[in-house]
């Protein structure tokens, strides 16, 4: 018989491993600290595993540590790793393990920025998260801190922005640009009107919602709090946040319940993925396909009242299963919105495709080849245009995935054309499987009771196929009936770095747009964790007093 | 000869105005006429634009001011008018001032050598077309200088977008007009009409665009390019350059702007007509080209011409600036250039 995967991983591990905590498709190792950049060199060059995403806790309470986790996914044997290293309070730093895998960036720097453990040797240390008034050496996601804290500002912390190459000049794309619908910055360096390097800066929105999660809200509530992560793809996220508390409080829910959270799954990546063709459009400043995709949008939109209430925010899900049924009586009413949507996107998608200037705009821009993404740890559609054959519904079944009959699309393009594509696959797939989810959703309750103790500081972690990629979240019980840390990781937090990597030298001006927003980029969903501050956002030389005394006056000198 | 120049000086002779006053007044009067003529234009584009694109992308388009919206760009003027007129600090004070002026004044001169009917033309140049193309090209200078002078990174790509544009197309533009004059032999716009008087058969009647279909697709191509529609929006090229050389712009003087970009509209489309749709003569052979009606059929080409272009600014995706610059010099300018060959081969047989 072939060894498993997590046989595999165990023996490499095997002299070093502290402890090992196996779970069902799961896997806990605490290795060393000092062992961390080589943990991570078998586990990304080696075996080949995909980076997932890096967690910090702050565990003090629990054993006197920082806890930091890099966890790695094996797609083909619905396997998860978490290589957990415990970081002392007293000399908080740990070996950067970003230029042996770029995904990680971000995740690190997150850690360094919300629980103050150094990643040592990262390539580029600056903030990511906190804002630029933000006191260093206060750490929001240590316990210590209270949610609703506000630290005096400072000044001495602003971001800085790389210089641009000699002889370009910086062209801001953001915070506030007509095409993004939420902030962000790029800064594009440009000679001319072609784009020589980028970089990036987010993260102006940050709701405080895991700190909110993990010290507010009990496990009931935080459902409709996940579900406010997103503006468009909530659903999954709070799919994916009972999904894990579900796993790790051992709570089987009804099959009924399952049919339903992938019903409205679906329809979510229906909305989702015609919003986006429509901007696509729009972008590229066909601004009449723009309105007709949001026209066959709106039965969907209409489609989500009908079966959860709400056009979105579905509020459907508990810990435990759902809060209704689909009635029986509108699901023929349902089926008609289904083929006509599928008509209309065929049709639509067809004057899409057959116009010789949209395929001059997008064929061979913003390209990502296989290799970049196995290391931005690209995903979804942005992964599968470019010939990476992952989605967590058929790689990590959950919810009724197991039952239905679908296509995962890839095509190699590597283009943004490609991940068009790929959307408007994916598209007809979801509209297919939703006709087949209503003609066997099955009868009976959709919720069980669950215990109100969970038992404590049981972890796990989650993932569902979003319709921008896999959105993951870890989480650990807690006391108190709510999790003792819970994190979240939208696709769109892998896929924005890898923007940068899509800006490859002959990029114009015009190509950038179109290839910023070819991730289908959810700004919202990677910026959701901080707490609360309405003053700084862009007043990089002003103090919010300065601010305000500037509004009064009326802008004026 | 009829029309408002010739019908002035016959009244001024009547009333025995001094004849060292005629000339200037008569200017003032003829601009005037054309500079309400160029307000009703405007305004009337810019509500049919806006619900005719409505209609093509299945929304409603404003309905609300007036009658089916008809009073929308009187709030919007209204509203332009009071609108605080900002001048950036870091801005070029007196060109950031010039531009918007400039690229009025090309809009509002080409007005004076359209026949607008029988003999219903400003001032019948003998370098009328010369003229046309010669004032168009100043459009882009006024582009230029509002890019530059706003000192905006977006403003002065915008500008920089627009010069490589107008080398671009002026070129074929040019030179697929030559068809053209080569046929009706004159320069001046009213002899081009009469020149294509007629009809074959009695029916079709002689327009250029018969003679010269590939001067005609050349040269609207390239007046797409020159009015900076859809898809040749660069300069504005609202997602990459947020509205591109005007972005600095507000009130009175970014309605400048917009008026010069309907004006040129319309105008452009009045050239198109008495260059190769026959002006103001009817759409069929046999009907007698009665002065009365001159204008009439005159104004319903324009509009049909108008309503074209509005139809392409909805139906096509923005082109990159390395696609239109490959475009003009790679397929227009060979393209008129066989054309001009071949016109004049055609001519010496």
């Amino acid at each position: 018989m072939a060894i498993t995967i997590e046989e595999r991983v165990l023996e490499k591990f095997k002299d070093k491993a502290e402890k090992v905590k196996s779970l069902p498709g799961r896997l806990f190792i605490d290795l060393p600290r000092d062992f961390v950049k080589e943990a991570a060199r078998i586990m990304f060059d080696e075996l080949k595993a995909r980076y997932t995403i890096s967690v910090g806790t702050d565990a003090r309470p629990l054993h006197s540590n920082f806890e930091v986790l890099h966890f790695f996914a094996f797609d083909r044997d619905n396997f998860r790793v978490a290589l957990r290293f415990l970081v002392p309070p007293d000399d908080p730093r740990i070996d950067s393990i970003t230029p042996i895998v770029p995904g990680a960036n971000w995740a690190e720097r997150e850690i360094r920025d919300f629980i103050g453990v150094e990643p040592v040797g990262h390539p580029d240390p600056r903030r990511l998260v906190l804002p630029d008034d933000w006191p260093e050496g206060v750490f929001p996601l240590r316990k210590e801190v209270p949610y609703n804290y506000q630290p005096p500002s400072t000044t001495g912390c602003e971001f800085k922005f790389k210089e641009p190459p000699p002889g370009a000049t910086a062209l801001p794309i953001g915070p506030f640009f007509p095409i993004l619908e939420e902030p962000i910055q790029f800064r594009l360096f440009i000679e001319g009107e072609n784009v020589v390097g980028a970089d990036h800066r987010g993260f102006y929105v940050h709701r405080g919602i895991e700190k909110l999660g993990e010290s507010q809200l009990t496990y009931n509530q935080i459902p409709f709090l996940a579900e406010r992560i997103c503006g468009i793809c909530g659903f999954t996220h709070s799919v994916c946040y009972c999904q894990s508390v579900e796993a790790a409080g051992e709570i089987e829910i009804p099959l009924p319940a399952k049919y339903i959270r992938s019903f409205c799954l679906e329809m979510e990546r229906v909305h989702s993925h015609l919003l986006w063709l429509g901007l696509a459009c729009h972008i590229l400043g066909f601004d009449t396909l723009f309105m007709q995709f949001w026209r066959i949008r709106e039965p969907i939109m209409w489609m989500a009242e009908r079966v959860t209430g709400n056009r979105k925010n579905y509020g459907m899900n508990l810990v435990g299963g759902t809060r209704r049924n689909i009635p029986e009586e509108i699901r023929e009413e349902l089926l008609r919105v289904i083929d006509q949507t599928e008509t209309e996107t065929l049709e639509l998608c067809k004057t899409l495709l057959n116009d010789s200037a949209f395929i001059a705009r997008t064929k061979e821009v913003g390209i990502l080849t296989p290799e970049e993404v196995r290391l931005t740890g690209a995903l979804g559609p942005t992964a599968r245009a470019s010939g990476v054959d992952i989605d967590v519904r058929r790689d990590h079944p959950y919810a009724a995935y197991p039952y239905l009959d679908f296509e995962v699309i890839v095509l190699d393009g590597c283009d943004v054309l490609s991940r068009a594509l790929v959307r408007v696959y994916e598209t007809i797939e979801s509209l297919k499987m939703m006709r087949q989810i209503l003609k066997e959703l099955p009868e009976g309750p959709t919720l069980v009771k669950v215990e109100e103790e969970l038992p404590p500081y049981r972890e796990y972690m989650s993932a569902t196929e979003s319709p921008r990629g896999e959105d993951f979240h870890y989480i650990m019980l807690g006391e108190n009936n709510r999790p003792y840390r819970w994190k979240v990781r939208a696709p769109s937090y892998m896929n924005i770095p890898s923007i940068l990597w899509m800006f490859k030298p002959g990029t114009t001006i015009a190509d950038a747009p179109i290839t910023i927003g070819s991730i289908d980029p959810c700004i919202s969903c990677t910026e959701r964790l901080e707490i609360i501050d309405r003053s700084t956002g862009e007043s990089k030389f002003l103090s919010q007093k300065e601010m305000y005394e500037i509004s009064r006056r009326g802008g004026r000198k | 000869m009829y029309g408002l120049g010739p019908l002035l000086e016959s009244l001024f002779k009547k009333i025995g105005v001094p004849t060292f006053w005629a000339e200037p007044l008569r200017a003032i009067i003829v601009s005037v006429v054309i500079l309400a003529f160029i307000m009703v234009v405007v305004m009337v584009l810019l509500w049919l634009l806006r619900r005719f694109i409505a209609y093509m992308q299945s929304r409603l388009g404003p309905n609300r001011v007036g009658p089916e919206g008809i009073l929308q760009p009187v709030a919007d003027a209204t509203k332009l008018l009071i609108k605080e007129d900002i001048t950036p600090a870091a801005a070029d004070k007196v060109m950031f001032s010039v531009a918007p002026v400039l690229i009025f004044l090309p809009a509002f001169l080409v007005y004076l050598v359209i026949p607008f009917g029988k003999g219903m033309v400003a001032k019948d140049f003998h370098m009328g077309i010369v003229f046309v193309l010669a004032v168009g090209g100043v459009t882009s200078i006024a582009i230029i200088l509002a890019g530059w002078a706003s000192n905006n990174k977006y403003s002065i790509l915008g500008g920089m977008r627009s010069a490589a544009q107008l080398i671009a197309y002026e070129v074929p533009m040019v030179i697929s007009l030559l068809g053209v004059v080569m046929l009706a032999g004159t320069f001046k716009m009213g002899g081009i009409v009469e020149a294509q008087s007629g009809g074959f058969w009695g029916i079709l009647p002689r327009w250029f665009i018969f003679y010269q279909p590939i001067g005609f697709l050349v040269f609207f191509i390239c007046v797409l390019a020159e009015l900076g529609h859809l898809p040749f929006d660069l300069p504005e090229g609202e997602s990459e350059l947020v509205a591109g050389y005007n972005v600095e712009y507000s009130g009175m003087r970014f309605a400048l702007f917009y008026l010069s970009e309907f004006s040129n509209a319309f105008a452009f489309s009045a050239i198109i007509v008495t260059l190769f749709l026959g002006g103001w003569k009817p759409p069929l052979a046999f009907i007698p080209d009665w002065y009365i009606l001159s204008p009439i059929w005159f104004l319903s080409k324009v509009g049909v011409m108008v309503l074209l272009l509005m139809w392409l600014r909805a139906s096509i995706v923005r082109t990159r600036i390395d696609q239109l610059l490959a475009l003009g010099w790679k397929v227009l300018l060979p393209v008129a250039l066989f054309n001009f060959l071949l016109t004049g081969g055609l001519m010496l047989v």
